[in-house]
């Protein structure tokens, strides 16, 4: 059970390179590291898992996307957008994370969306960084958006997972610090331990029947 | 005036925390305007006067942030939303709370009489610009490019440093 930072953006979308994030990360208390565009690697002890972030693109186009991307290691993320795109892209095989939720309105994401999100093992990603760096309505918005998302995965149990958004070291944020930030939206220590340590588990294939012996 | 007895007073507790970016010693009073408004933003002004925050030391990169007994949670919380302070970017680590500031002061010696610093040029060249090293902690290197425009500040490696 390896406790991951869902999404970070290290050089050169950020200001850090990868190998500053895993430093920084170990000592944050992480395990790995989904980083956007960063080849396959361990350093510090950290594992670095590539990532890919979908966003800005027609549902067709997105699909092309994916498909590249089925055959490889990379944790695949689509941005969320409304309902109807929300559903094609958690029906898509490859898509790992949707992410982006608290940006878009109230019923993008709703009980169907969370029932399909359940059935096919597609993880609804938290990301702190609305709480941490905005202010006003933008926060008071996302906060109402992940209390509905936290009252859905109380009921429907699809994959969550957390992640930071960190596109520096100073945006990273220690365990401890990610647990007590959660506890602002709902989520107690045990189901941000699970939010936090269920990327490995994305990658494995979604079946109906897991043999667990 | 005379002081309360100590069985009236307030509970508090103290809370160390470091700043980061390394080297960074913000200047007390703007730490205290920026983890006030922090504080406000996220709980309210209700619980922002529960909370009774002050910013009462600072030793370097380690500051000691007062709070009432019972709201450390909160501060704490609050604390991991500063991302600013006086114009520059920084992160607050919460590193321990405790019941006195002198316990905290024992910790602050401890910290920094374990810090280790490394010695390397003072000048870089990445992708054809050139950088001035500005800190180097162990294996983590700062580098701020060279000129008065621009001058952002990167995050690296010793490793990063040598394949560059």
């Amino acid at each position: 059970m390896k406790i991951t930072d869902a999404c970070v953006y290290p050089r050169p979308f950020g200001d850090s390179s990868v190998r500053r994030m895993a430093l920084e990360a170990h000592e944050l208390g992480f395990d790995s590291l989904v980083a956007v565009d960063a080849p396959p690697c361990e350093f510090a002890g950290v594992t670095i898992v590539h990532g890919v972030v979908i966003r800005g693109m027609p549902a067709q186009e997105a699909a092309l996307r994916v498909k590249r991307c089925r055959d490889t290691d990379a944790i695949v993320s689509v941005q969320a957008g409304d309902n109807g795109q929300n559903r094609t892209m958690l029906a898509m095989r490859g898509v790992h994370i949707l992410c982006g939720i608290h940006r878009t309105d109230r019923y993008a994401f709703d009980h169907v969306t969370a029932k399909m999100a359940a059935d096919n093992g597609v993880a609804v990603d938290i990301s702190l960084a609305p709480i941490i760096k905005e202010r006003g309505v933008m926060r008071q918005r996302a906060l109402d958006r992940y209390h509905d998302i936290v009252r859905l995965y109380l009921k429907f149990e699809f994959p969550l997972v957390i992640s930071t958004h960190a596109r520096s070291v100073l945006d990273m944020r220690s365990v401890r610090e990610c647990s007590a930030i959660a506890s602002v939206i709902g989520l107690d220590g045990t189901l941000v331990e699970q939010a936090l340590s269920n990327v490995g588990a994305l990658r494995l294939p979604h079946s109906a029947v897991r043999v667990i012996q | 005036m005379t002081s309360r007895p100590p069985t009236l007073r307030d509970k508090r507790r103290y809370v160390l925390i470091r700043t980061d970016p390394a080297g960074t010693a913000p200047d007390q009073k703007e730490l205290y305007y920026a983890v006030h408004e922090a504080v406000s933003s996220l709980w309210g002004d209700t619980a922002a006067a529960q909370i009774h925050m002050a910013v009462v030391a600072a030793e370097g990169e380690y500051v000691v942030v007062r709070c009432r007994r019972g709201m450390e949670r909160e501060l704490v919380i609050a604390l991991t939303t500063v991302t600013s302070c006086g114009g520059q970017r920084i992160s607050l680590r919460t590193i321990a709370a405790s019941g006195t500031i002198e316990s905290l002061r024992e910790r602050i010696a401890l910290l920094q009489a374990a810090e280790s610093r490394v010695d390397l040029p003072d000048e870089c060249t990445i992708d054809g610009g050139r950088y001035i090293i500005c800190r180097c902690s162990g294996q983590k290197v700062d580098v701020i490019e060279k000129g008065f425009k621009n001058t952002t500040r990167f995050f690296l490696t010793r490793e990063d440093l040598e394949d560059i």
